[in-house]
C-alpha cells in the first residue's frame, strides 16, 4: 500500500482526494459524510455575506447517451449566516481532527472585510483558507469572485490583505475566464499566495430549449451565464494547472480542479503539477462513495509503478510539456492498421479521405475487404485511431527519422542566418 | 502529383545542386514557399513548396553549417 497523505503547502490529508467548494460542500452533515465515505479534505462551501438563491440552478450536457459529460450552475455561494457555518466547522473538526477543512471565502474587495473575514473563520480552527476569485456567475457582477480574479492587481492586493492577517496557509482559486491564467498566478504568488487552485467554473450556457426557447436552466423565463465544470473541462484545466507547473514565477504547490471523475484524472493532474485535487461534478453525479474507488485505483497504481509515496508523482510530466517551438519537426508516427481485428467499418478511411491527408487505401484480398496505409503520405495525425471504435485495429508507430531532430525554434534561429 | 511524390522530387533538386559543388548563400520564406539561393559561380533559385522538403534544407543547411 503506497503512501497517499499529502502535504500542500502546510494542508496535510489522508489523500489527495478533496471535495471542491460547491454544493457538496454546503453544511456539517455533507461533509461529514464525505469524511465517513473516504474524502481526505473539503472546501466549505464559499463563506461571504449569506446570499440569496434562485430556482432553477443546475443544468447538464449530454453527449451521445454520456449522461452530464458537462454540468453549468447558477448558485452562489453560501445561503446561510457565517455563525451557523462556522458552528458546523467545529463540529466537523472535531469528529475529524486529521482531515483537511480549507474554508473558502469571498467579500468585496475591501482589506477590512477580508481582515474581518479571515480572523472569524480561522478562530474556529480551519486548517487553510482558499480565497474565491474566480466563481464566475452572479458574485461577479458585484464586483468579486471572478471579477476579482481577471485583474491581477486585485488579485494581488486582495492576497495581500488576507496574508496581513492569515495564520493558516493561503490558496487563491483562480479563474479560468481569462486569456492566460499564468497572469494571475503569478499576481497571486507575488501576493503572497502559499498555494493556488484550478479551474474555478468556465462562463456557459447549457442550452435552449427548442420548444419553449428558454434558456436551460431558465428562471421563470429568463436565464443568466453560470459556470461549466465537468469531464468536459478536464483538458482545459489541466492545461491550466501544466502552465502554471511549469512557469517559474509560480513557484507555490498547485491544487487541481476540472473535471476529476476518477484516479486517472487525479493522477494525470498530479503528475502535471497538482499536489492534490479537487472533486465536485463527479461527486454530485455519483455520490460521496465514487471516492473509494479513486483510492484503491491510486494505490494499486502506485503499487504497481513501485512508487511508495503519492507525493512522488506530483510535477513527473511537467518537464515534458514545453512550447509548440520545441517540439521535434522531424519526429515521425505513422498509422499501423491490424486487419485481423479490423471491422471493416471505414471510419478511418472515411475521416482521412475527408478531413485529413487522404492516406487509408481501400483494396480487395482474397474476397476480404481490406485497409492500408500509404505511410509516406500519412502525416501522424492520429484522426483514423481516434475514429476507430475498435481497441487495437489501429496503432500509431513511430519511424526513425532519416533526418536528424530538429525543432521550429532551432530552424528558425538557422534560416535567419541565411538571411539575405 | 501526390505531396510525398513533389517533396521527393524537392529533395532530388536539392541533392542534385549540392551534390554538383553548389552551397547554399541565402534563405527566405513568404507566402509562397521557401526559396533557397545557391551559388558556385553561377547562382540558381530554387522554390520549395512541400513541407517535408522544407524540413529537409533546414537539415542541409545544419550540414552546411558544420563544414
Amino acid at each position: 500500500m503506497a503512501d497517499l497523505r499529502i502535504d500542500l503547502a502546510g494542508i496535510k490529508s489522508p489523500n489527495p482526494f478533496w471535495l471542491a467548494s460547491a454544493p457538496p460542500t454546503n453544511s456539517g452533515y455533507q461533509v461529514q459524510r464525505a469524511f465517513e465515505a473516504g474524502w481526505g479534505g473539503a472546501v466549505w462551501k464559499t463563506l461571504g455575506e449569506p446570499i440569496l438563491n434562485v430556482s432553477s440552478r443546475f443544468a447538464a450536457v449530454s453527449f451521445n447517451g454520456q449522461r452530464v459529460a458537462g454540468f453549468n450552475n447558477i448558485e452562489l455561494i453560501t445561503d446561510r449566516p457565517l455563525e451557523v457555518n462556522l458552528q458546523e466547522i467545529i463540529e466537523t473538526k472535531k469528529k475529524f481532527p486529521n482531515h483537511a477543512i480549507i474554508a473558502s471565502l469571498m467579500v468585496e474587495p475591501q482589506q477590512e472585510k477580508w481582515h474581518e473575514i479571515v480572523k472569524k473563520v480561522e478562530a474556529v480552527g480551519v486548517d487553510g483558507l482558499e480565497l474565491n476569485f474566480g466563481c464566475p456567475h452572479g458574485m461577479a457582477e458585484r464586483g468579486m469572485g471572478a471579477a476579482s480574479g481577471q485583474v491581477p492587481e486585485l488579485v494581488e492586493k486582495q492576497t495581500h490583505w488576507v496574508k496581513e492577517v492569515a495564520r493558516t496557509p493561503v490558496i487563491v482559486k483562480l479563474t479560468p475566464n481569462i486569456t492566460d491564467i499564468t497572469m494571475t498566478a503569478e499576481a497571486a504568488v507575488r501576493g503572497g499566495a502559499d498555494a493556488v487552485s484550478m479551474i474555478n467554473t468556465i462562463n456557459s450556457l447549457a442550452g435552449v430549449d427548442l420548444d419553449s426557447w428558454n434558456t436551460v436552466p431558465h428562471v421563470g423565463g429568463k436565464g443568466s451565464h453560470g459556470g461549466y465544470c465537468g469531464p468536459a473541462v478536464k483538458p482545459i484545466a489541466l492545461n491550466m494547472v501544466a502552465e502554471c507547473a511549469r512557469n517559474t514565477f509560480v513557484n507555490v504547490p498547485i491544487s487541481g480542479i476540472g473535471g476529476i471523475s476518477n484516479w486517472q484524472d487525479a493522477a494525470e493532474f498530479m503528475l502535471m503539477g497538482a499536489t492534490g485535487v479537487q472533486v465536485c461534478t463527479a461527486a454530485m453525479h455519483h455520490g460521496f462513495s465514487i471516492v473509494e474507488d479513486m483510492i484503491d485505483g491510486l494505490n494499486n497504481y502506485l503499487d504497481e509503478k513501485g512508487i511508495a509515496s503519492v507525493m512522488d508523482l506530483v510535477g513527473q510530466s511537467v518537464q515534458r510539456y514545453s512550447n509548440w517551438g520545441d517540439l521535434d519537426l522531424n519526429y515521425k508516427v505513422v498509422a499501423e492498421i491490424n486487419n485481423d481485428v479490423c471491422i471493416n467499418c471505414n471510419k478511418c478511411h472515411i475521416a482521412c479521405e475527408d478531413t485529413s491527408h487522404q492516406c487509408i487505401d481501400l483494396y480487395t484480398e482474397s474476397g476480404r475487404p481490406m485497409l492500408k496505409v500509404r505511410e509516406q503520405d500519412c502525416v501522424g495525425c492520429n484522426l483514423c485511431s481516434i475514429v476507430c471504435p475498435v481497441d487495437g485495429a489501429i496503432s500509431m508507430v513511430e519511424r526513425k527519422s532519416t533526418i536528424a531532430p530538429m525543432t521550429w525554434n532551432e530552424r528558425q534561429s538557422l534560416i535567419s542566418s541565411f538571411a539575405r | 502529383m501526390s505531396d510525398h511524390l513533389l517533396s521527393m522530387d524537392e529533395m532530388k533538386k536539392v541533392d542534385d545542386y549540392l551534390d554538383r559543388g553548389f552551397k547554399v548563400r541565402y534563405v527566405y520564406e513568404n507566402l509562397s514557399g521557401m526559396f533557397v539561393e545557391f551559388e558556385r559561380q553561377e547562382e540558381v533559385c530554387l522554390q520549395i513548396l512541400t513541407a517535408e522538403a522544407r524540413k529537409y534544407i533546414a537539415e542541409k543547411l545544419q550540414e552546411q553549417t558544420l563544414l
